[in-house]
C-alpha cells in the first residue's frame, strides 16, 4: 500500500457548528499511514463529528481535511472504496440477517475476504442467521466489526467499536487490530477503554471541546505529566522543595514523597544521589491520570490527588 | 395476578392517545354511514329499489353482507358498514394486545415489569381487562352514534354489542398468537390473516348459501340481523370462543419462558443472495412487503368500485342528487363514475408513492443510512434506490387498481376488454402520482425535517382539488397547482399525451432538485 505518500489523515483547523453549538473548534489531527491512532476525548468532545466529516457525511464549516490524499466531501465514493467504518451506535435493518448485512456492506465497499469473514464470525461467536431485530447491542457491533475487518480496506475508522463487547470479545478485537496493523492498514480508533488504547495505539490524540489538546506517542505524553516519587535517604532529604517542577512534597524524617514534572526528573535524581538513597519507587503517570487531567475541569482534576 | 390492577392503570395511560383515536375512527365511520344512508333512502320505496338493484349483485353482497339486512334502513346501515367497522375494531384489538404482550417482551420492557412484585399472569390479565374495557367503549360509542342518528334503540344496542364481541374475539386470538410466536410481527401476521379469512368466509357465505358465514366472527355479528330480526343468540359464539382463547393464552403463558414462543423463528440466510449487492436491491428488500399490501388493497378497492359500475345507472335514477358529484354530470354515467373512482384510486396511490419515497428519510433519521453512505454508495444512488422503488411501485399499484376495477366491471357486463382499458386509464395518472413522490424527494433534499409534512400536505391538497375543487368554486390558479388537474379525467375526457408528458417533466425536475439539495447538506440532521 502507498505508505510513502505521506499521512493517511491530515486535518487542520477543522470547525463545525450545529446551530449555536460548536462541535469542532479548530481541530487538528494527523494520522500516519500504517499507524494505529487512538482518538480520545470525553463524550460530546467532537470525536464522532470528526469521523462523520472524514466520511463526507457532514460538511466542515472551515479548515481542511484530507484522507488518503483525497477530499472527503468531494471524493467520498472513491474514498469509501478504500476504507471501512464501524459506527459507535450500530443500527441495522430489523428483518435482514447479520450475515446478509455483512455481505451487503462488503460488496458495496468493494469486496470481502470470505475466509476471513467466516473466521471472524467464529472468533466473535456471532450467529449470522439471526435477524438483526434479535441482536443485542454487542452483537450488532460485531456485525459491523466483522464487515469492516473482513474487507480489503486500507483504512479503518472505528468509532468506539468495543463499547458493547465483553472482555473476551475485547481481547479478540485487540488481536484483530494487531493483525490489521501487521497487514499495513491504518486505524483511527476512537475509544474510552484506556487499556485498549495503551495496548494498541502507536500515537494518541486527546480532544476536548472540539479542539486537540494533546497529541503524540504515549511516551511523549507521559513526559508531559508528573511522576510520583517515594524515597528513603541516609541523610535527611533537604532542598527538594527548591527544585523546579516539584509538587505536593511531604518530608517525614528520612522519607520524602512528591510528584515531579517528568521533564525535571533528572535534576531530582542528581540531588537525591549524594544523600544516600536507601530505597526509591518511581511511578510513571497512568493513562487515567493523563485523561483526567485533560478531560476534567478544575474540580475533577483534584479528585485523583485526593485518592492518592 | 398480583399487580394486574396497577398494570391496567399504567396501560391505560400508555394508551391515552392511540386508543381514543381508534375509537373515534370507528364511531366516525358509522356516523357517516348512518347519516348518508338515511339521507339517500328516505322512503320504504327507496329501500325496495335498492333491494332490487343489489339483491342480484353478487359482488356487492360479497363486499358487504347478507341481503336480509336490507329490509329496514337500520339494516341497510349494518349491511354497508358492519363488516368494515368490525375489521377496524379487530385491528384495534390486535395492535392493542400485541403492543402490551409480545412487543413488550421483545423490547425487554416485560422483563423489567415482571421483575417487580407482579404475578406471572398479571400483564396478560391486565391487557385482557383493558381489551374488555376498550370493547365496552366500542359498544357504547356505536350505540350512541347509531341511536343518536335516529336508528331504533334495540337494534343499535345489538349493533354495538356485535361489533364489540368481534373485537373481543380478536383480542383473545391475539393474546394466544402472542404466546405462540416469538416476534410481534409474526403474531400480527397470523392475526391479520385470521381477520382476512373472517372477511372472505363471510363473503363466500353471504354470496352462497350462508354456511361459510357461520365460520366467521364477522359472520356471527352480521347474522344477529340488527334492526331486522334483532336476535342475540349468535353472540353467544364469540363470547364463548373468546373466553376459551383467553384461558388458552393463560395456560400457554404458564408453560413457556419469558421471551420464548412455541414456534421458533426460522433462521434466516447466513449469506446474502447474489442479488443483494446494491442500494436498489436493499431498498426493494425493505419495501416489497408494504408494496404487496398496497397492491392487494388497491386491487380490492378497484374491484369494489368496478362491481357497482353496472348498477350505477339504476342507482343514480333512484338517487338523482348523486349525479352532482360525477364529472361530466349524468350524460354517460358509467364513464363518469369510472372517471371519479379512478382519480380517487390514483390519489390513494399517491399516498403509497409518498410513503415509499419518505422511507429514505426514515432510513436516514434511524441511522441506517449512515453505514451505507460510508460505503462506495453515492448519495444520489442511495436516494435513487428508494425513489425507484416508489416509482415502480406506483406503476404497479395503479395498474392493480385499474385491473381490479376493469376485471370486476368486465365480469358484470361480460366484456373482459374492460380490463386493459381501465389499466390504461389508471396508468395515465402515473406522472401525476410521481410528481407527488418527487415533492417528497425535494423535501428530503432541502427541508429534511419537514419532508413528511410537505409531502403529505401535497397529497391532501391534490385530494381537496380533485374531489371538491368544483363544488368549492376554488380559483383556477389554486386548482392548476395539482398535477391531477392536468391529467385528463378518462374515460370522460380523451387522453392526450402533451399534459401527461408535461407533468412527467415537472416530476423529473422536482426529483432532480431533491438530489441537488441532498448533495449539499449534512446527512443525519
Amino acid at each position: 500500500m502507498n505508505a510513502v505518500n505521506g499521512p493517511a489523515i491530515e486535518i487542520a483547523g477543522l470547525t463545525k457548528s450545529f446551530g449555536r453549538s460548536h462541535a469542532l473548534d479548530g481541530l487538528d489531527l494527523t494520522v500516519g499511514t500504517g499507524e494505529v491512532h487512538g482518538f480520545l476525548g470525553p463524550n460530546g468532545s467532537g470525536k464522532t463529528t470528526t469521523i462523520r466529516i472524514l466520511l463526507g457525511l457532514l460538511r466542515a464549516d472551515a479548515g481542511t481535511a484530507r484522507m488518503l490524499g483525497l477530499d472527503p466531501w468531494q471524493d467520498a465514493v472513491a474514498l469509501h472504496r478504500r476504507l471501512a467504518y464501524v459506527p459507535g451506535d450500530v443500527t441495522l435493518w430489523p428483518t435482514i440477517t447479520g450475515g446478509e448485512v455483512i455481505d451487503l456492506l462488503g460488496r458495496m465497499r468493494g469486496g470481502l475476504d470470505r475466509t476471513r469473514r467466516d473466521e471472524l464470525l467464529e472468533r466473535f461467536d456471532l450467529d449470522p442467521r439471526k435477524k438483526a431485530r434479535t441482536y443485542s447491542k454487542g452483537n450488532r457491533q460485531k456485525v459491523a466489526l466483522v464487515a469492516a475487518l473482513a474487507s480489503h480496506a486500507e483504512l479503518l475508522l472505528l468509532d468506539e467499536p468495543t463499547s458493547g463487547l465483553d472482555p473476551l470479545m475485547e481481547a479478540e478485537f485487540q488481536r484483530c487490530v494487531e493483525r490489521a496493523k501487521q497487514d499495513g492498514r491504518t486505524v483511527l480508533l476512537s475509544s474510552h477503554i484506556l487499556a485498549e488504547v495503551e495496548a494498541l495505539c502507536d500515537r494518541v490524540s486527546i480532544i476536548r471541546l472540539g479542539r486537540t489538546v494533546e497529541t503524540g506517542t504515549l511516551r511523549e505524553l507521559r513526559h508531559l505529566t508528573r511522576t510520583s516519587i517515594t524515597v528513603e535517604t541516609a541523610r535527611p532529604p533537604a532542598g527538594i522543595d527548591g527544585l523546579p517542577g516539584v509538587h505536593d512534597l511531604v518530608v517525614d524524617d528520612h522519607h520524602a514523597r512528591f510528584d515531579v514534572d517528568t521533564a525535571e526528573l533528572d535534576a531530582v535524581v542528581r540531588l537525591l544521589a549524594p544523600l544516600g538513597v536507601r530505597s526509591l519507587t518511581s511511578t510513571p503517570p497512568t493513562l487515567e491520570e493523563m485523561f483526567l487531567r485533560h478531560y476534567g475541569d478544575e474540580e475533577t482534576r483534584t479528585v485523583p490527588a485526593a485518592i492518592r | 395476578m398480583t399487580g394486574s390492577g396497577r398494570l391496567l392503570r399504567f396501560m391505560l395511560r400508555r394508551e391515552r392517545i392511540a386508543l381514543p383515536v381508534w375509537l373515534l375512527g370507528a364511531a366516525l365511520l358509522v356516523l357517516v354511514q348512518s347519516t348518508q344512508s338515511q339521507n339517500l333512502y328516505e322512503t320504504p320505496e327507496d329501500l325496495a329499489n335498492l333491494r332490487r338493484t343489489l339483491g342480484g349483485n353478487t359482488a356487492v353482497i360479497a363486499m358487504s353482507g347478507p341481503v336480509r339486512l336490507l329490509e329496514t334502513i337500520g339494516g341497510e346501515v349494518a349491511f354497508e358498514i358492519l363488516a368494515f367497522v368490525s375489521i377496524l375494531v379487530a385491528l384495534m384489538n390486535m395492535f392493542l394486545v400485541g403492543r402490551h404482550t409480545r412487543a413488550d417482551e421483545e423490547s425487554g420492557r416485560a422483563e423489567l415489569v415482571r421483575s417487580a412484585s407482579v404475578g406471572r399472569g398479571a400483564p396478560l390479565a391486565a391487557i385482557l381487562g383493558l381489551a374488555l374495557l376498550a370493547n365496552l367503549a366500542v359498544a357504547v360509542l356505536l350505540f350512541a352514534v347509531t341511536a343518536g342518528t335516529g336508528l331504533p334503540v334495540r337494534g343499535s344496542f345489538l349493533f354495538g354489542a356485535a361489533v364489540a364481541l368481534v373485537g373481543l374475539f380478536f383480542a383473545a386470538l391475539t393474546a394466544v398468537a402472542a404466546q405462540v410466536f416469538e416476534s410481534v410481527r409474526a403474531a400480527y401476521g397470523a392475526v391479520a390473516l385470521a381477520i382476512g379469512a373472517a372477511f372472505v368466509l363471510r363473503a363466500a357465505g353471504d354470496a352462497g348459501d350462508g354456511t361459510a358465514s357461520w365460520a366467521s366472527p364477522i359472520g356471527w355479528a352480521q347474522r344477529t340481523f340488527p334492526y331486522v330480526d334483532n336476535r342475540w343468540w349468535p353472540l353467544l359464539i364469540p363470547t364463548a370462543v373468546a373466553g376459551g382463547l383467553a384461558v388458552a393464552a393463560m395456560a400457554l403463558l404458564a408453560r413457556r419462558d419469558i421471551g420464548a414462543g412455541l414456534v421458533r423463528p426460522r433462521p434466516g440466510r447466513a449469506h446474502a443472495t447474489a442479488s443483494l449487492r446494491s442500494p436498489l436491491a436493499l431498498a426493494w428488500r425493505l419495501q416489497r412487503g408494504a408494496l404487496v399490501g398496497w397492491t392487494v388493497g388497491l386491487f380490492l378497492l378497484g374491484a369494489a368500485y368496478g362491481s357497482i359500475g353496472d348498477s350505477i345507472e339504476q342507482y343514480v335514477a333512484d338517487n338523482p342528487e348523486v349525479a352532482e358529484f360525477l364529472p361530466g354530470g349524468a350524460a354517460d354515467l358509467v364513464d363518469a363514475f369510472q372517471a371519479l373512482t379512478m382519480v380517487t384510486l390514483a390519489l390513494i396511490a399517491s399516498g403509497y408513492a409518498v410513503s415509499a419515497a419518505l422511507r429514505a428519510r426514515s432510513e436516514e433519521t434511524s441511522g441506517r443510512a449512515e453505514p451505507l453512505l460510508a460505503t462506495a454508495t453515492s448519495r444520489r444512488a442511495w436516494l435513487s434506490s428508494h425513489l425507484s422503488v416508489a416509482a415502480g411501485g406506483s406503476a404497479l399499484v395503479l395498474a392493480a387498481a385499474g385491473a381490479g376495477e376493469g376485471l370486476a366491471y368486465g365480469l358484470t357486463i361480460c366484456d373482459l376488454g374492460q380490463l386493459p382499458r381501465l389499466v390504461g386509464v389508471a396508468l395515465a395518472y402515473l406522472p401525476a402520482v410521481l410528481a407527488i413522490a418527487a415533492v417528497a424527494a425535494l423535501g428530503i433534499g432541502w427541508l429534511p425535517r419537514a419532508a413528511a409534512v410537505v409531502a403529505w400536505t401535497a397529497v391532501a391538497y391534490c385530494a381537496v382539488i380533485a374531489l371538491f375543487g368544483d363544488s368549492f368554486d376554488l380559483p383556477a390558479w389554486v386548482q392548476r397547482g395539482s398535477p391531477f388537474a392536468h391529467t385528463p379525467q378518462a374515460p370522460v375526457e380523451t387522453l392526450t399525451a402533451l399534459p401527461i408528458v408535461a407533468v412527467a417533466a415537472v416530476a423529473a425536475a422536482l426529483a432532480l432538485g431533491g438530489y441537488v439539495g441532498l448533495r449539499r447538506r449534512d446527512v443525519g440532521y
